[in-house]
């Protein structure tokens, strides 16, 4: 059995009286991506944190590749990338100049940052100064500097948020070669979507707690309702009846509705995410 | 180690990047440099230690009463004409006037009372008045004759260190340091902004996610600060002129005052939320550190108050390398007052950086 990437197990941190993160227990695989959903203020933030170094931990423990945090704290960071929510680029210096600057803080001398810079497509605008850059640029510049050191572990937090469409795209391609090549990835999105396509696996954290972990179709499966939406047309008038199919009966149902006289469509429906998350946490993810 | 020293040496490259390419640090500090300088050369390099005064005397002008020991006089044919020299209103002006009356001479002679008036501007010294009213009583005991009251007395002048009579400090001397003082706290603005600039925008944040530490971070911070403030109080004291006086001193001394304006700047820096938040801290460090360096613009020593503040060692042990050639044995108190405050500041101030940094 392959030894995971990330070990997480009973980890704690509180904030005075307020508790942030709270015996919070999971495992990552190599080349595995795991989605952290949660609203904001739910922990997830404050776990990556410590488990990039940044916080140390009040209890419980963290394993990266083998090695503990935060007593082995430099070797994890050598081997880790980072992708911030906050865009903490260094404004006054241009793409290719972040990108050195950060190879540099991992020993990495003689960097060539042009696969990087083709890859998240700033090549052609490499030698502007970030602060020149889109919201979007400035985002796949994040990435791509989360992936100087050719990181085994990669934390990416809310790595689409507000993005359009093009550069979200770009980013999640990226992330999915990243955990093809191997390199285990713990994502926190608001985007159910996102989450739904990318994750191998979804955390819901609510209140600092881990209230479900699996992958995203064995929990819309275990946890979700699926129903069938069928519509007809009767006497001029649209009628429209929905079939759960978790009930006894359903496929006697499914059968009289597909020999309905005036029969429009008929569509399955099955939970989202966001539905299973707000079953789990009695409330929406933002 | 060699790993270490390549990170901070990365942080410090990178600071320099970032510097040279902000418009703002730029233009303070070639501002500065440049104004400082120009200011400096323009105030006058010495004293004119002539006092010139008025003097309206009936007749001809006595034998004791010409010119010289420092004295200048112009004389006025009437009181009215010496009081409107004095007041401003008249074609010449002077500042200070001895009306003597008619028969002056006579009454001091055969010792009967007499009045001289003493015409004084409104901003000459005290020290003046007591001054001229000292001279008028010797001139009458010359003219009459007489001895002095106490004939036996006699002082001695002995004056330790070099004896700057007739060579006073210039009002440039005494500003220097005062623009020293002020370039050093220039780089207290643009480091505190540099720290600052870091915090806000949580770029602290990924360098602090890669295998950096806090102290790399913080050495790279001190050293770009102590280097840049440096620096630039060196190039200072060089275009204008005194670092000749004692290179050695005014070396050690400029480096602790860099070292303690760079711990101001890292406490500036983490406390102050904003630009508004910078200046506001860094004026409230500035005021008090600014005092030494007025100080020296006035005659006397300064009060106790004023030599416990951090920046007095600075400004003493300069004001004493450029004015009286001190070496660095003399100013071994100063010196080691400022290399304390020096310990306690830059300790204050990466206490601080740390402490923002690790609650980001």
């Amino acid at each position: 059995m392959t030894e995971p990437a990330i070990r997480v197990d009973g980890l704690h941190y509180a904030f005075g009286a307020n508790t942030a993160v709270d015996d919070v227990s999971f495992t990552v695989a190599p080349g595995e991506i795991l989605g952290f959903l949660g609203p904001n203020g739910a922990g997830k933030s404050t776990t990556i944190k410590m488990m990039t170094g940044l916080l140390d931990p009040q209890a419980g423990t963290i394993t990266v590749l083998g090695m503990s945090m935060p007593g082995e704290k430099e070797a994890i960071q050598a081997e880790i990338g980072v992708c911030f929510e906050e865009k903490n680029l260094y404004l006054n210096m241009t793409g290719r100049e972040n990108l050195v600057f950060f190879a540099r803080l991992f020993g990495i001398k003689g960097l060539d940052p042009d696969p990087l810079l083709r890859r998240v497509d700033l090549f052609d605008r490499a030698d502007d100064r970030a602060a020149d850059y889109s919201k979007g640029m400035r985002q796949r510049l994040m990435v791509a500097r989360s992936l100087v050191n050719r990181p085994r572990v990669l934390f990416l937090d809310e790595p689409t948020d507000g993005l359009d469409p093009v550069s979200s795209l770009a980013i999640r391609r990226i992330i999915r070669e990243e955990a093809d090549r191997g390199a285990a990835v713990v994502l926190t999105t608001h985007d159910m979507l996102e989450a739904d396509k990318l994750s191998d696996r979804v955390a819901f954290i609510h209140e600092g707690r881990i209230l479900a972990i699996d992958a995203p179709e064995t929990l819309k499966l275990a946890h979700g309702k699926r129903s069938v939406r069928v519509r007809s047309q009767r006497g001029g008038e649209v009628e429209e009846s929905v079939i759960s199919l978790d009930g006894d009966g359903a496929d006697d149902e499914i059968r009289r509705a597909v020999g309905v006289e005036g029969l429009l469509t008929i569509h399955t429906e099955e939970a989202t995410l966001e539905d299973i998350f707000i079953e789990f946490a009695g409330r929406g993810l933002r | 180690m060699s790993r270490r020293a390549g990170i901070i040496g990365a942080i410090i490259r990178k600071d320099l990047v970032e510097f040279t390419r902000d418009r703002f640090y730029v233009l303070i500090t070639v501002f500065g440099l440049v104004i400082y300088v120009a200011m400096y050369w323009f105030l006058p390099s010495s004293v004119d230690e002539t006092i010139e005064a008025g003097i309206h005397w009936q007749g001809g002008l006595p034998q004791e009463l010409s010119d010289g020991d420092g004295l200048e006089f112009t004389p006025f044919d009437s009181a009215a004409a010496l009081e409107a020299a004095i007041d401003g209103s008249g074609d010449v002006s002077v500042p200070i006037g001895l009306d003597f009356p008619a028969g002056f001479t006579e009454s001091v002679r055969a010792g009967t009372p007499t009045t001289v008036r003493v015409l004084l501007t409104t901003d000459v010294p005290a020290e003046y008045r007591g001054a001229m009213t000292s001279f008028v009583r010797e001139l009458a005991f010359l003219i009459s004759g007489a001895d002095l009251p106490v004939t036996q007395l006699d002082t001695t002048e002995v004056i330790l260190g070099e004896d700057r009579a007739g060579d006073q400090v210039s009002l440039q001397e005494k500003m220097g340091p005062m623009f020293v003082f002020f370039m050093l706290l220039i780089e207290t603005f643009a480091l505190a902004t540099l720290v600052a600039t870091e915090i806000q925008a949580r770029t602290v944040t990924a360098v602090l996610a890669t295998p950096t530490r806090v102290a790399d971070f913080l050495a790279a911070k001190a050293i770009i600060g102590t280097t840049l403030a440096f620096g630039e109080a060196l190039l200072l004291v060089i275009l204008i002129g005194i670092l000749g006086t004692g290179p050695l001193v005014l070396i050690v001394t400029l480096l602790l005052g860099a070292l303690l304006v760079t711990g101001f700047g890292l406490i500036a820096g983490s406390t102050g939320k904003d630009f508004i938040g910078i200046v506001f801290w860094s004026m409230l460090f500035l005021v008090p550190l600014a005092i030494p360096s007025f100080a020296v613009l006035f005659p006397g020593s300064a009060a106790p108050w004023v030599r416990v503040l951090p920046s007095y060692g600075l400004i003493e042990s300069i004001v004493r390398t450029t004015s009286y050639g001190d070496g660095l044995t003399d100013l071994a108190g100063p010196l080691l007052e400022l290399a304390g405050w020096c310990v306690i500041v830059f300790a204050a101030g990466l206490f601080t950086l740390r402490r923002k940094v690790a609650t980001l």
